[in-house]
């Protein structure tokens, strides 16, 4: 079990390092083939374009460390926003409205979580099934009328810097909830249960974690981010449609895997996650700068999320293949 | 081995029963649906998800699954969309070489990717989905055909109709459906995949090729969804980048709906299309009924929740039954 143990996290501990190494350099070669991709007002733009998409990677993160997964958190991203504009249009002031989405994002969760742990069926069919449910409400509550209209001092939360500086608003709100979650994962039992679980559920139950419950409250923490998320991007683009945050679910996934979480359970670091997603995000931005055709992006988009599958697979087959080489030398 | 080889025919049966119950129930709030014009538009409009449900069923009875068929089906269509036009002088069964063709290699790639390299299914596929999809707007470049653009005479042929109600499309749903149907129950490659997906490490140790298997799935997956592409232009007689956008998830939807197990291991080529009839025609029901297009989504979602449900029950019924039946034998 030791030596297995150490494996794996050999593994992993490069998969890392390889993810910060590219990050730095798309950095530099960003920098070195366009003038202003390293300024305040782009890389401010890097963080408000990721502000949503971290807020949600951290719970996934846990989620998808203990076997499930959520494809439904962008959706829930939209019926949330939709559920803010809708509440503030029909005369909530807007903090109420918010705590309105948040808690509507929460409830979204808590559906996902009882039908995969108390109905017993699988996260990947449920929350296939409730992508469509939650935007389909979205649709059919607020239809073709988006609400846009919402208060500047509001709204400046989501699009706005300190001063002249290039710390988004809404950066803080990112920083202290990823250093809330990297201390959860790293530093406590509740951390360490959960990948536990991802490591083998059943061992986890006979060491006497109740796996329900502890999904259960995982779900909830992924729709609560969805809700945390919808506000953010509501009053970032000061817009709530049903249409908000389409394709998102992809995103955030495809960032968790580039950042070493294993789609397989039982792995992942929270700063792996930060590299990952600012990693998409800054390759993301440096093809905008270089004029990129917006058509080539989805593509992009593609092959990171293949190659994070892919990459440490084959890195895993050349060592065992050397390994098995080793062996027959020696 | 009565009690248990019912519970399994007991599926389509009574999905059968629904269909049929849900399509009287629609017929008296809109009596123009039971007519011949109704029945044939219940086909034409099936026919594209239909096939494609019958393409991914292999997949999803082998425990894995196929997110990319939406993006296939919109480029394939592009493609021929694009050749034909290109080409006047095509003969329609080029239209039928070309876009299976498309299907064929983004088929191969998933399939060598996920039986090759064992990665997940699902991330594999949604990789594709983007991929692909990318690479229809890069090569459609904004341009999109219309009806004038494409061949009058697969226009014709897919408005040509068989006894007067079965459209063409649907008549190759249906060889499809029956094709696939015996493979599945007769074949040795076809019994494997029942196998490979109710329990994975043991078909691979009693010595089935899960390899091929996988991979050929994901090839026959991926050329009918090139397919499908041809009947998307035969219905719609227009194509653009965003064609079919978005839509692998009501093909999803037909084949758990039409009891087909997400957790392997169960279900027919038959069942998948009678998941895909009951989808549409409850949601002609629900249009007939008035119930605003905006909520169209939401329908889908609840129904396949719904379907997951009762997948869970019947399969803790028929585990049951087994259960039953070991301990009478043990007795």
């Amino acid at each position: 079990m030791s030596a297995l143990t150490s494996k794996t996290r050999q593994i992993r501990f490069t998969w890392d390092i390889v993810i910060l190494g590219f990050l730095f350099l798309v950095w530099v070669l960003a920098s070195l083939t366009t003038s202003n991709f390293l300024t305040s007002l782009n890389v401010s733009q890097i963080f408000s374009n990721t502000g949503e998409i971290m807020i949600m990677a951290f719970p996934v993160t846990f989620l998808i460390i203990s076997g499930e997964i959520d494809l439904s958190i962008a959706s829930n991203l939209a019926l949330s926003s939709c559920m803010l504009g809708w509440s503030y249009r029909a005369g909530l002031p807007i903090p109420a409205a918010i705590v309105v989405a948040i808690a509507v994002g929460t409830l979204c969760g808590a559906v996902n979580g009882f039908l995969v742990t108390k109905v017993k069926l699988a996260s990947l069919a449920v929350t296939i099934a409730t992508l469509a449910l939650y935007r389909g409400i979205a649709n059919g509550l607020v239809g073709s009328k988006p609400i846009s209209a919402f208060p500047d001092f509001w709204t400046s939360f989501g699009y706005d810097t300190f001063g002249n500086s290039f710390i988004p608003k809404a950066l803080p709100l990112v920083a202290i909830l990823g250093i809330i979650f990297a201390l959860v994962l790293h530093r406590t039992p509740f951390g360490r249960r959960t990948l536990a679980i991802g490591q083998s559920p059943e061992a986890a139950r006979f060491a006497g974690v109740n796996v329900t419950k502890h999904k259960m409250i995982l779900f909830c923490l992924t729709g609560m981010a969805s809700g945390i998320a919808s506000v953010v991007y509501t009053f970032r683009f000061s817009l709530s449609q049903p249409d908000n945050g389409t394709g998102m679910e992809l995103l955030v996934i495809s960032a968790c895997l580039l950042g070493g979480v294993s789609i397989f359970g039982g792995l992942g670091t929270m700063w792996g996650v930060v590299a990952g997603v600012l990693l998409a995000g800054s390759v993301e931005s440096w093809l905008t700068l270089r004029n990129v055709n917006a058509q080539w992006r989805t593509i992009v988009t593609g092959v990171l999320l293949l190659s994070s599958v892919a990459i440490p697979v084959l890195i895993d087959i050349l060592k065992r293949r050397r390994a098995t080489a080793a062996i027959k030398k020696g | 081995m009565n009690r248990l080889a019912l519970s399994f025919k007991n599926r389509e049966l009574s999905l059968l029963v629904i269909l049929v119950f849900t399509i009287g129930l629609t017929s008296l709030i809109n009596p123009r649906f039971i007519t011949g014009s109704g029945t044939r538009d219940l086909f034409s409009s099936t026919a594209v998800v239909a096939l494609l449900a019958i393409g991914i069923a292999p997949i999803v009875i082998m425990r894995h699954i196929d997110l990319s068929i939406s993006s296939t089906v919109g480029f394939s269509a592009w493609i021929v969309a694009a050749q034909c036009a290109a080409h006047p002088n095509y003969k329609v069964w080029q239209a039928f070489i070309i876009g299976p063709a498309v299907g064929l290699c983004v088929g191969i790639v998933n399939g060598l990717l996920v039986a090759g390299l064992r990665l997940p299914s699902l991330v594999v596929t949604l990789g594709t989905l983007y991929i692909v999809r990318g690479l229809d707007y890069v090569v459609s470049n904004s341009v999109d055909y219309n009806s004038q653009d494409l061949p009058k005479s697969l226009m014709k042929l897919g408005e040509t109709t068989y006894f007067g109600l079965v459209p063409f499309p649907f008549v190759l749903v249906i060889i499809f459906m029956i094709l696939a149907s015996l493979y599945m129950k007769f074949r040795k490659a076809g019994r494997d995949r029942y196998a490979i997906g109710s329990n994975p490490p043991a078909a691979e140790l009693v010595g089935i090729k899960v390899f091929r298997r996988t991979f050929l799935s994901f090839v026959f997956s991926g050329t009918t969804a090139g397919l499908a592409g041809v009947l998307y232009l035969m219905r719609f007689a227009q194509v653009d980048a965003t064609a079919f956008y978005g839509q692998e998830l009501a093909v999803v939807a037909a084949v758990v709906i039409g009891g087909i197990s997400i957790n392997g291991g169960i279900g027919t080529a038959q069942g998948a299309v009678i998941g895909a009839l009951l989808v549409q025609t409850i949601q002609g029901g629900l249009s007939a009924l008035g119930v605003d297009a905006f909520w169209k989504q939401a329908i889908n979602g609840a129904l396949l929740i719904v379907a997951l449900f009762s997948d869970r029950v019947l399969a803790r019924r028929s585990e049951r039954a087994l259960l039953a039946q070991r301990i009478k034998e043990r007795a």
